[in-house]
């Protein structure tokens, strides 16, 4: 069925003439088999040509590549939105959609976004960067180290040539010309500057034991992405984030946030707003020392005064007023009181006196010579009793102690000495000497004999008569 | 007052002379101290703003160029 079906359609189309298509027709079917096929939104890269913005406010431009060409439109509404100015060479990506042109038979890229292709991958180059070093927690608040506020050595890493050395040099000058400034030149844009940069910072930081600068300042004025971009290398934001001198970045306009501006301690947006963020303003600390100035005056002044004042309350007492009563007053009294101890003392002796002639006639009265004689005959008697006494119990003792020497006598080890016997005792050891054992070559032996008569002799053999034999 | 403090002050850096100022000021107008501590640290005070002036007044707009010293770590 099916293939009669096709047989009778080829056959009607082969009996019918060839379809006529109009232009219009034919123009339909090249923009439905487009549309059919073709991606509804695309995005092309390429490098723009032939840029027109016409007065209506469309743009007609080209997009080419070594071996294409695609004619592009971009309606008004669409380009209003776009930040920057495209022109003729200028590498980017547009996104749209293809679609017939019938007026002129032509297809065209019907563009509603366009980007500049190499600076897009630099802003994606930048947030990748941003990302990763933020991650490693190179941008946390708790690393920034603190700026000093009274610095007297700056340090400065920008171009010799380049405005922003006078911008940030005058910035700090007007603002506190008491400071010293270091200039370390450096490249700040193109190949390699970011490396240039970042040695300059580890050179400061290696010579700062001599340099003794209390804070760098890093910049370069305004420029395009690119121009900036040394200030985006991860080598310069570790360089500053190892620098133990405070950084203070100063880079391009207000708008361009770097990675060197998130990385540093501190951040001027623009070089000539560097003297800002480093010094402090001369006239407001000369104001503040005059300020400190007039309060210790005042205090030490009204101090004085309250002291003067004390003064003049105790000098107006009448002790000062005339100092000589004082003493007149003393002097008075300690005449009285000698008066009164000489007169009391002269009482006292002429009792004294009356007291001893007194007692004197009272012992006369009682004879002392004839009191002293019956003492002694008394104390006589007491004497004799006592000695006959004494006498009975030592005859006593002394027996009982003769018995007990006696016995004594017969015990004592010693005593066979006077017999002939002696004892030996090893020097080394301090033992008596009993057995063999007891003594070794060589040892000194001390022999007791009677009557503590000692004999030193050296052990020059050992032997048991037993064995011997 | 010593002689030797006189010649502490003088080699102060600017930032140490005002935080010394500072304290100076702050325990001076609190009263406790004795009169004659107070004129010890007044002079003391005294002399340290002048030291601070001193510092101040020595301005000359000049930028000294640094020179550089091998950075191998860099150049490799």
């Amino acid at each position: 069925m099916v293939s009669r079906a096709g047989l009778i359609i080829t056959s009607s189309m082969a009996t019918k003439k060839a379809k006529i298509y109009t232009v219009s027709e034919a123009t339909s079917l090249i923009k439905v088999a487009l549309e059919q096929n073709l991606p509804s939104r695309l995005a092309v890269a390429g490098e723009i040509s032939d840029w027109k913005h016409h007065s209506s406010g469309h743009c007609y431009f080209s997009l080419k590549d070594a071996n294409g060409v695609l004619p592009c439109v971009m309606w008004k509404s669409s380009f209003n939105k776009v930040k920057f100015a495209p022109a003729d060479g200028m590498a980017i990506i547009a996104t749209g959609h293809i679609d017939v042109y019938p007026p002129q038979g032509k297809y065209q890229f019907y563009a509603d976004k366009l980007e500049p292709a190499g600076v897009g991958a630099l802003r994606l180059a930048f947030e990748q960067m941003a990302k990763k070093l933020e991650a490693e927690g190179l941008f946390d608040e708790e690393h920034k180290k603190p700026l000093s506020r009274y610095p007297m050595r700056i340090g400065i890493v920008t171009s010799r040539s380049g405005a922003a050395l006078i911008d940030i040099a005058d910035s700090i000058y007007n603002r506190w010309p008491c400071a010293k400034m270091f200039l370390y030149p450096s490249p700040v844009q193109g190949e390699g500057a970011a490396e240039e940069i970042a040695a300059a910072i580890r050179d400061l930081n290696r010579q700062n034991k001599e340099l003794r600068l209390d804070v760098l300042i890093v910049g370069r004025g305004g420029g395009s992405l690119e121009d900036l971009w040394a200030f985006n290398e991860e080598v310069l934001a570790r360089a500053i984030f190892a620098s133990k001198i405070p950084v203070i970045s100063a880079v391009g306009h207000e708008i361009d946030v770097t990675i060197a501006d998130m990385a540093a301690d501190a951040r001027a947006s623009t070089p000539t707003k560097a003297g800002m963020i480093a010094v402090p303003d001369m006239q407001e600390v000369l104001g503040q020392l005059e300020g400190a100035e007039i309060r210790l005056k005042t205090y030490v002044e009204s101090r004085l005064k309250y002291a003067g004042q004390n003064l003049e309350t105790i000098l107006a007492s009448s002790v000062f007023r005339n100092p000589y009563w004082l003493v007149n007053n003393a002097l008075q009294r300690a005449d009285e009181v000698q008066t009164r101890l000489t007169e009391s003392a002269k009482s006292l002796l002429g009792q004294l006196r009356r007291r001893l002639a007194v007692a004197l006639e009272l012992i006369m009265r009682i004879e002392p010579g004839r009191l002293l004689a019956e003492s002694k005959v008394q104390l006589n008697n007491l004497y004799n009793t006592a000695q006959a006494k004494i006498w009975n119990v030592l005859g006593k003792r002394k027996l009982q102690l003769t018995a007990l020497e006696n016995k004594l006598v017969v015990m004592n080890p010693k005593s066979v000495l006077s017999r002939g016997y002696s004892i030996t005792t090893n020097k080394r050891t301090g033992k008596i000497v009993v057995k063999l054992e007891d003594v070794e070559l060589e040892d000194v032996l001390t022999t007791e004999l009677a009557s503590q008569n000692f004999i030193e002799s050296r052990v020059t053999n050992k032997q048991n008569s037993k064995q011997a034999n | 007052m010593a002689k030797g403090e006189k010649k502490d002050i003088d080699k102060l850096s600017f930032e140490e002379a005002i935080q010394d100022l500072t304290e100076i000021v702050d325990k001076i107008e609190k009263g406790d101290t004795p009169l004659q501590t107070s004129i010890e640290q007044y002079e003391k005070g005294m002399a340290l703003i002048k030291h601070c002036r001193g510092i101040l007044q020595a301005a000359e707009k000049k930028i000294e160029k640094v020179s550089q010293t091998g950075d191998e770590e860099s150049k490799k």
